[in-house]
């Protein structure tokens, strides 16, 4: 149980800077996401979270703690890297009880413990094998076992299910939420794929290029996204200028009414979005922010059909009900639902 | 703190890989150099002129030295390349034992193989002979270059040959295409051992060679425990040179490549 | 389609035959026809009577055993220094920093120079009148050749070990190198993060990883030092000498009838080194094991 700030972290490599005046906290036993594509810095601020690499400026503070001075050794933040897993040397019960070891814990204590671990994480008498008769699975969860047995004050993943197929991601999902919730260890994941962090994540640190873009909990970068590079992180890439004025949007396509609690965005020019799931089809034009579109192409995707149209000359995507039929080339009617309306700043 | 321990061990390991060569290029050049001068008092090309007459037999000996290890090293190649790759890459019955076969000679000690094989080629008539030195160097020099390439062709593999054969090219094509110039900073190396191993032999050419066949180790080796250090140094400075000169053009990929010196690791 | 799958089997043998095929004449045929000549057999003085004679002269020989102990306590030392010193400068060398490309290369300097010419140089650098000798006097801390401690020709074999000091931790540390680079730093950082010290994560992390290359180098530097000739004949005292140089000088004797008690020798120094192998192989792993 360890509470996390980061104050204006700043690392830079040569005349390139990684991290840039990162400002975060994370509550005691939670669940935070890095998000971000590779290179924005998530992997760096990792690293000097646990001491292996030193910031150029700023400070990391565990319980209002400075820890820039602490050596890694002594700083109980601990990394379970993607790849390069399990000691090769070692059996998986001496991977699992190093950290012990370590710290001179008497064998039979530690020996209960490793027990204890490889029960958790589901893998029960695997202690005298080697490392290399396991799957990558079972190594990335031997893995978790070595890091949690010492009970750390932060447990750092770095990309841990990067290498695993998508069933074997799922289950270690699954272990990793319910592992992290019964210890409630203050937890940070390294990811750049944006559902993981949604399923996984009590909150989301997303990192463009050094910079954090938004920290926020998973439903906000859906429902309000704070860019269109945000937004377009997250799959959203439906826009239509307009220009704000009160509770109304002007646009090619006419006046839109918005949700008193969706307009963040102060008045004037403004980029109008609506997530794809939901814009919706009607037969008809009825009263309440219905635009006319042309369908440029349709893909039948099993559970939903994605549809593309043209809106006064921007591209949307939507996603309608299987069953949806039209001509490639017909004007129909879409409604876009004052609730699901986000406004975004123009650059 | 470590950037001083690092900085002291640098220093050092200059001095300390310099220190038995450089005083050699001044003793080459000094006509007197008594103790307890710090440079010769008297200087001179004598011990140059020295190596350079034919009376010294430096130039025979590097002539040999020279002709022995690149016929050994080519021969290492043709007979090491081939058992290297199918050591890596192939499964056969045997196989273990063929590899043990092919260490032996480098962690066994081979006085006894060179005193037996001596009594063999003295009724063969390959005593004082150049092919007799050749083979007796080839000893050593096969398993070094099946220990290297056989690692190298492990870490390898077959994929890119694969690819390029499904892609239309022959085995020729293949090996000249593909496996060569993936194998070829490997090869170099291993190339690079066998070629010193054989510079350096001294007792086997003697022993084989019977005197006939002089090398450069068997010139400089009286002048060693003699008293004409600058002819020493003169001499050995001649055996010096091209071993450097291959290290020069290997080193690049001696502390780079892991897969070439790995294969010390899996003895 | 016989045929082919004919081929498909022998290739790889057919690969393996010309090496496999000259290694065995000429290492284990010399091995064969030396092991013989031990026993006795030696046409060529007309002797084919099968005896033990020749081990029992070896093995009664006060010289064999003074030998023996100098070539041991020579390749032993060695070996262990070299190792070590060769571990810890790989641990230096493997970061990059500025100018590790040059310094990598002064250290493997020494690889491709013959030992002979290692020899000499470490003669001219530390014979009484070599040049740490005149640094010496330089400095006023000795005042003539013979006050300089006697490190060529002397008892413990100080230029002997020099020697292969300054040969051998370079090949041991490119392969130390080698495997560090390759191994990257991934699991020290793990370590670390788990609460292991500098020592600890040399101990437990690095070491086992090192260790297979350092175990192969230094046995391949032990049975090459074990079984020198010229270093010790050039640098090292003529009593106690070492064995192989007993043995090469009774083989090179005029009088013929010496040579199957140099083969003896030889083949007992030969097993010698096989067993101090297999107990120096099991005592390093058990060592790092524990």
């Amino acid at each position: 149980m360890t509470h996390v700030i980061l104050r204006d972290l700043t690392r830079r490599f040569g005349g390139v800077t990684a991290v840039d005046r990162l400002n975060l906290e994370i509550k005691s036993g939670e669940l935070v996401a890095f998000l971000g594509p590779s290179g924005c810095g998530k992997t760096t601020t990792l690293r000097m979270m646990t001491g292996l690499l030193l910031p150029t400026s700023g400070d990391v503070l565990f319980d209002n703690k400075s820890m820039v001075t602490v050596p890694t050794e002594k700083r109980g933040a601990v990394m379970v890297f993607q790849k390069h897993l399990l000691f090769p040397t070692m059996t998986i019960g001496q991977n699992v009880g190093f950290g012990l070891r370590m710290q001179g814990v008497h064998k039979r204590e530690i020996e209960r413990r490793v027990d204890e671990m490889l029960e958790l994480v589901k893998l029960p008498g695997f202690a005298p094998r080697k490392a290399h008769e396991l799957s990558g699975g079972q190594q990335q969860r031997v893995a978790l076992a070595r890091a949690l047995v010492v009970h750390p004050k932060v447990l750092l993943l770095d990309e841990p299910l990067a290498n695993l197929d998508a069933n074997l991601r799922l289950e270690m999902r699954e272990l990793i939420r319910s592992i992290q919730r019964e210890l409630s260890i203050t937890t940070v994941f390294v990811t750049h794929d944006q559902e993981e962090a949604v399923m996984l994540a009590d909150r989301i640190a997303l990192m463009f290029d050094g910079l954090l873009q938004q920290y926020a909990q998973p439903q906000d970068f859906y429902q309000r996204p704070s860019s269109v590079r945000v937004a377009h992180f997250f799959r959203n890439d439906n826009l239509l200028s307009g220009t704000r004025r009160g509770a109304e949007v002007e646009t090619p396509l006419g006046t839109l009414q918005i949700d008193p609690s969706r307009m963040q965005q102060p008045d004037g020019k403004v980029l109008v979005t609506v997530r794809p799931e939901d814009v919706q089809l009607v037969p008809n034009p009825a009263e309440g922010n219905c635009v006319e579109a042309k369908v440029l192409l349709q893909v039948y995707m099993g559970t939903h059909t994605q549809v593309q149209l043209d809106l006064a000359g921007h591209t949307w995507m939507v996603h309608s009900p299987a069953h949806f039929q039209a001509q490639v080339g017909q004007t129909i009617t879409v409604q876009l639902p004052a609730s699901s309306i986000w406004l975004l700043p123009t650059s | 703190m470590q950037k001083i321990i690092r900085w002291v061990t640098m220093v050092l390991i200059v001095i300390v890989a310099l220190a038995p060569i450089l005083p050699q290029f001044v003793w080459s050049f000094s006509h007197r150099w008594l103790f307890p001068s710090l440079l010769p008092s008297e200087w001179s090309i004598e011990p140059w002129e020295y190596v350079l007459s034919p009376s010294s037999r430096v130039g025979e000996g590097f002539a040999n030295s020279l002709s022995i290890a690149v016929v050994v090293s080519v021969l290492s190649i043709l007979v090491g390349l081939p058992a290297a790759r199918a050591l890596a890459l192939h499964q056969f019955r045997g196989k273990v034992v063929i590899e043990w076969l092919l260490m032996v000679p480098i962690i066994v000690p081979g006085i006894v193989a060179t005193m037996g094989i001596h009594q063999v080629f003295i009724r063969l008539h390959l005593t004082d002979s150049f092919i007799g030195v050749c083979l007796v160097h080839l000893i050593p020099c096969i398993p070094y270059m099946v220990l290297v390439m056989s690692s190298v062709f492990a870490n390898y593999g077959t994929e890119l040959e694969d690819t390029a054969r499904t892609l239309g090219a022959g085995p020729f094509a293949v090996f000249r295409f593909v496996t060569l110039p993936g194998i070829f900073s490997g090869l170099l190396v291993a190339t690079m051992f066998t070629f010193l191993i054989s510079w350096g032999q001294y007792i086997t050419t003697l022993l084989i060679g019977g005197g006939t066949i002089i090398t450069l180790p068997m010139v400089l080796f009286p002048f060693i425990s003699g008293t004409n250090y600058s002819n020493a140094a003169a001499i050995s400075l001649v055996f010096v040179a091209p071993a450097v000169l291959v290290l020069i053009l290997t080193s690049r990929q001696l502390g780079r490549e892991s897969a070439v010196m790995g294969g010390f690791g899996k003895l | 389609m016989r045929w082919l799958s004919l081929m498909e089997k022998l290739r790889a043998p057919l690969m393996v035959l010309p090496a496999v095929a000259l290694v065995v004449l000429l290492f284990f045929g010399g091995l064969v026809v030396g092991f013989s000549q031990s026993l006795g057999y030696f046409p060529a003085i007309g002797s084919f009577d099968l005896t033990l004679r020749y081990y029992g002269d070896v093995l009664t020989d006060n010289t064999f055993f003074e030998s023996l102990w100098q070539t041991f306590r020579l390749a032993l030392l060695s070996t262990v220094m070299s190792s070590v010193l060769a571990i810890a400068l790989a641990l230096v060398l493997r970061n990059t920093f500025k100018g590790s490309r040059f310094f990598t290369f002064m250290f493997q300097l020494s690889i491709p120079i013959p030992h002979l010419v290692a020899a000499a140089g470490i003669v001219l650098l530390v014979s009484q009148s070599g040049i740490l000798a005149r640094g010496a006097y330089a400095l006023g801390l000795i005042d003539a050749p013979r006050n300089f401690p006697v490190m060529v020709f002397d008892r413990p074999g100080t230029a002997i070990q020099l020697t292969y000091l300054w040969k051998e931790v370079p090949f041991i540390g490119i392969v130390v190198l080698a495997i560090l680079q390759g191994v990257g730093p991934q699991y020290e950082e793990i370590a670390r993060t788990l609460g292991a010290n500098a020592w600890q994560r040399f101990r437990y992390v690095l070491l086992p990883l090192i260790l297979p290359g350092v175990l192969s180098t230094s046995i391949i530097v032990f049975a090459y030092v074990f079984a020198s000739y010229e270093i010790p004949l050039l640098l090292g005292v003529r009593h106690p000498t070492t064995l192989p140089v007993l043995a090469f000088q009774s083989y090179q004797d005029p009088d013929l009838s010496l040579r199957p008690q140099a083969m003896a020798m030889s083949i007992i120094l030969t097993l010698i080194a096989i067993v101090l192998l297999i107990v120096y192989k099991r005592l390093a792993r058990y060592a790092v094991n524990s």
